[in-house]
């Protein structure tokens, strides 16, 4: 296939290419014939032979990984399915239970609302870009004081890096469960992950801050040879079994009944009333 | 290296989060009877009734956002925005999911979220209105010339980067008529400012280039004026484009789907590399 792959000021001869055709590096339907995906039949090579995770994986970067990468992946997103309608995200589940929405509304809400700067997939290219520049800057033989220096507005204050501390509270349990996980795989740790851990070495020392889950899945993804787009996109539903829990535990109890709020319950600070 | 061996037990941390939730736009006055139930409500101090009785749509929109009601300048300006960007038409990626949403029969309340998820996007969405207003906070401190000659090596070396600055550039590889009418409009309103202003003298700086005003810099621009903050600008683009995504919808939402182009074999192409070997 010769196709166009830039436009050209001027010309529109980059759109006529693709009007009323679609042409796909990726696969697509061939009708009687098979599902081809990045050079598998569907049916024939992956059904039943691959697991959900090596397709998801095949699907969103071209390249299918091996089966313990796949299986590592499904731990992690084990550890983002909590049941607990406290968290954002899972929180939009429960409302959209208690608003009586469909299952795949609530949990599309609740999957949009992970992408987010400060927990889920929303943070992995922040994530993701520390860890590369930092590695990069080690390796041009910088500090790490000198590493943290751009994320800190003194010297002596904890560094705010995606990947490190957490909202709500301090430490991550994920973190050592998922290390579990990668001895149980054989996965040697990698460049970045090591380096990780000596960032985190430091934060512990100094401040009492550690490692999230957010900051050891960019960097152990990054060893696998992933870039930080492709982790984005391996990752976007990670949350949504949780997600799921909380919207079906409102959608099992009466309407309007989660977490009810009467009047009172909004605190106004506003202008205070009067006329137009 | 590996893990810090010494990991304390995870432990909540002593921030304070409030008891009640403040808000400073909405006050519901609860019945006597029912402390759920509200008997008035008032927008910033004002009561919705009275707002109904003696003020437009569009004014208590702008309330809703701004904290006070628009002067009859902004009301106006307001307006023209509104109606200037009601459709993004059929064209428009985010309309087509709308459209797509229908003819394929989803749920009838899907069709405007769906259609509003695609128009959040950094390419002619509502992350791009949200990028220009703060390229534009900026820029209008300088002139459009200096900027200009700024970013004149960009011209030159990229033929790819069509959005040279965000809300401004090509669509489809030339400059976009529809978006030039609007601003020369809004530019004309008492109540424009220095962004729509200084955006219509930048505007013609890049005409040499085929480039231009976009959709969401003529937004950016307008919201910018009108006294709005770069973080409000993704969802008011949103919210402005809702009515048009959600009518080329419904209009699809009753049709069987072979109302919609459903590509033949022939133009599906599939690379080689994709083919199963």
């Amino acid at each position: 296939m010769s196709l166009q792959r830039t436009p050209k000021k001027n010309s529109t001869a980059f759109w006529d290419a693709r009007r009323g055709t679609i042409y796909s590096q990726k696969g697509g339907w061939v009708i009687g014939e098979a599902i081809h995906n990045h050079g598998f039949s569907m049916m024939d090579d992956l059904v039943g032979k691959k697991s959900y995770f090596q397709v998801l994986v095949l699907n969103a970067t071209g390249r299918l990984p091996e089966r313990r990468l796949a299986d590592w992946l499904e731990a992690y997103f084990i550890c983002l399915s909590w049941p607990d309608a406290r968290i954002w995200c899972n929180q939009i589940g429960s409302l959209a239970g208690t608003a009586r929405t469909t299952p795949v509304a609530a949990i599309t809400a609740g999957v949009l609302a992970s992408d987010s700067q400060i927990f889920g997939p929303g943070a992995t290219k922040e994530g993701v870009d520390f860890i590369t520049t930092a590695l990069a800057k080690k390796k041009e033989g910088r500090t790490i004081d000198e590493i943290f220096r751009p994320y800190q507005r003194r010297p002596d204050m904890v560094p705010k890096i995606t990947g490190y501390a957490r909202p709500v509270a301090s430490g991550d349990e994920r973190v050592p469960a998922m290390e579990r996980v990668r001895e149980q795989l054989g996965f040697e740790i990698g460049e970045h992950l090591a380096f990780a851990f000596e960032i985190e070495n430091v934060l512990a020392e100094r401040f009492q801050e550690y490692m999230n889950i957010g900051g050891y899945r960019c960097a152990f993804l990054c060893d696998q040879g992933f870039s930080g787009t492709e982790i984005y996109r391996i990752l976007s539903s990670a949350v949504l079994a949780g997600v799921s829990a909380c919207y079906a535990e409102a959608m099992d109890s009466p309407a309007d009944s989660f977490l009810t709020l009467r009047c009172d319950d909004m605190d106004y600070q506003g202008p205070p009333l009067r006329e137009i | 290296m590996t893990m810090t061996k010494s990991r304390p037990t995870v432990k909540r941390r002593k921030a304070q989060h409030v008891a009640r939730t403040v808000t400073k736009i909405w006050y519901e006055k609860p019945t006597a009877q029912n402390p759920y139930l509200a008997e008035r409500c008032y927008c910033y101090g004002y009561d919705l009734h009275e707002l109904i009785r003696q003020k437009s749509f569009v004014d208590v929109f702008f309330l809703l956002f701004a904290g006070e009601l628009p002067s009859q300048e902004q009301s106006k300006l307001l307006e023209a925005l509104m109606i200037g960007l009601i459709n993004s038409g059929p064209r428009h990626p985010a309309t087509r999911a709308a459209m797509n949403a229908a003819v394929g029969k989803a749920r009838h309340s899907h069709i405007l979220p769906i259609g509003l998820s695609v128009l959040g996007g950094a390419h002619s969405g509502g992350d791009e209105v949200e990028q220009s207003m703060r390229f534009l906070r900026k820029a209008t401190r300088r002139t459009p010339e200096d900027i200009a000659a700024e970013i004149k090596d960009k011209f030159c070396s990229s033929e790819e980067d069509f959005h040279i600055v965000p809300g401004f550039g090509t669509r489809f590889g030339g400059r976009d008529p529809m978006p030039h009418q609007l601003a020369a409009y809004l530019a004309s309103l008492p109540g424009s400012g220095e962004a729509i202003q200084w955006g219509e003298k930048f505007a013609a700086r890049i005409a040499e280039k085929e480039m231009g005003w976009l959709d969401t810099g003529v937004a950016a621009a307008t919201l910018c004026d009108l006294g709005f903050l770069p973080k409000q600008g993704a969802g008011l683009y949103q919210l402005l484009r809702a009515p048009g995504i959600l009518a080329h919808g419904q209009e699809l939402s009753n049709k069987p789907i072979t109302a919609m182009p459903f590509l033949s074999e022939e133009n599906y192409v599939i690379a080689k590399d994709a083919q199963k070997k």
